[in-house]
């Protein structure tokens, strides 16, 4: 019977009941709270009845100086006030606006200043143009005097292995009119060693010289 | 619509430099005593007569469609992309020159780059990758572009060689009618 009676009493005022009862008798409202705590405790959350808690906790005299405490300890740093670096992230280079400069647009419409601006730009623009001219030109010149070059080392190869050529043709003329008198075999000779020399026939007489010298 | 800002109008006239060779002229007071400004209005740049831009004024941003000549438009990274509205501001000054017979002016107008074959003159000292005018044959603007080679490398390409990447041709006034005026 009576743990029935106790759970209407609280659906009726337990908050009221509790709160007087909080100051003139502790003995009887313990014993209560803690039935209707035990019957149903999803209701105990409910708004009247969440302040129960809050008139134990005055009770109890050191509570609230320990919670300023605490609120003084989480203090919240910012990340600038931390000097960390900041991410790496990705601003493209118009967006970007100086700090520390003025808020706001400087807008360009007398004439002096749009003349100014003209005038740095131009020449600015001229100068650039005219280096790019200037580097052109001297490309140019290298290149000229490269493909110069280039010419003149084919044309002496050229007139080298010309003389080379004549060299060994007025040899041979030679060769052919001494051995002229001597016979047919000396001549059948020659050519077989011609022939199996072929242009190269210069080439050993200078090893021999070569290996003499050492 | 609003006067451009000390950043936007260097950015403006450093590009048109790069075609022009006399921006002086840009500015310069006109017989009657107005003068010429640029003005922004939905990020696009506007070439337009001062007394012009005093009464546009009255008109509020939204409802100001187009005023004077739209020279181009200032992209979101703060550069500036001319348009080929701008072609008769550019011509009037222009600093390197190509000329186009006439097989070479349609392949232009329909958006590929100028080849040697097609290029009938060129203006002399020109440098590599500098802006210039092209005209037909008979003086008229089609467009601009950006020189692929100097002069003088340009005399030894090929005749399938490109000479000039084309930016601008008159064609689009055809193929990009639909985003030329209004984004």
């Amino acid at each position: 019977m009576a743990p029935t009676r106790t759970v209407k009493n609280k659906h009726a005022g337990g908050g009221g009941k509790s709160s007087s009862a909080g100051g003139s008798s502790s003995s009887k409202s313990g014993p209560k709270r803690s039935s209707s705590s035990g019957v149903s405790k999803p209701k105990s959350k409910s708004g009247p009845k969440a302040k129960l808690p809050a008139t134990q906790v005055k009770g109890r005299p050191n509570l609230p100086g320990l919670d300023k405490h605490k609120k003084k300890k989480a203090r919240v740093y910012t990340e600038k006030e931390l000097g960390i670096p900041e991410l790496n992230m990705i601003t493209p280079v118009g967006v970007t606006k100086p700090r520390g400069k003025k808020k706001g647009k400087v807008f360009v419409d007398d004439r002096e200043s749009m003349t100014t601006i003209l005038a740095i730009v131009q020449a600015e623009k001229e100068g650039q143009i005219e280096s790019k001219i200037m580097r052109a030109r001297q490309m140019e010149e290298i290149r000229e005097a490269r493909k110069a070059e280039a010419d003149k080392k084919e044309s002496e190869r050229k007139a080298k292995l010309e003389d080379t050529k004549e060299v060994l043709r007025r040899k041979r003329k030679r060769n052919a009119g001494g051995k002229d008198g001597k016979g047919g075999e000396d001549d059948g000779e020659n050519i077989k060693a011609y022939a199996a020399t072929g242009t190269k026939a210069a080439k050993p007489r200078k090893k021999r010289v070569s290996f003499a010298a050492e | 619509m609003r006067v451009l800002t000390d950043a936007e109008m260097k950015t403006v006239l450093d590009k048109l430099a790069n075609y022009m060779s006399d921006l002086k002229s840009l500015i310069a007071p006109l017989e009657d005593g107005d003068r010429y400004v640029f003005r922004l209005n939905h990020s696009r740049v506007y070439y337009v007569k001062l007394s012009i831009a005093n009464l546009a004024t009255s008109i509020s941003r939204d409802a100001l469609l187009s005023l004077g000549t739209c020279i181009g438009k200032l992209t979101k990274t703060g550069k500036f992309r001319l348009h080929i509205t701008a072609l008769p501001i550019i011509a009037s000054g222009a600093r390197h020159k190509i000329w186009i017979k006439e097989n070479g002016a349609q392949p232009f107008l329909y958006g590929s780059n100028v080849v040697k074959a097609h290029v009938g003159r060129w203006s002399e000292d020109c440098p590599e990758h500098q802006g210039c005018v092209v005209y037909s044959m008979a003086d008229i603007p089609l467009g601009f572009g950006v020189t692929a080679r100097s002069t003088a490398e340009a005399r030894r390409l090929d005749p399938t060689g490109i000479v000039c990447f084309r930016q601008s041709d008159c064609g689009e006034y055809l193929r990009d009618e639909d985003t030329l005026f209004a984004s």
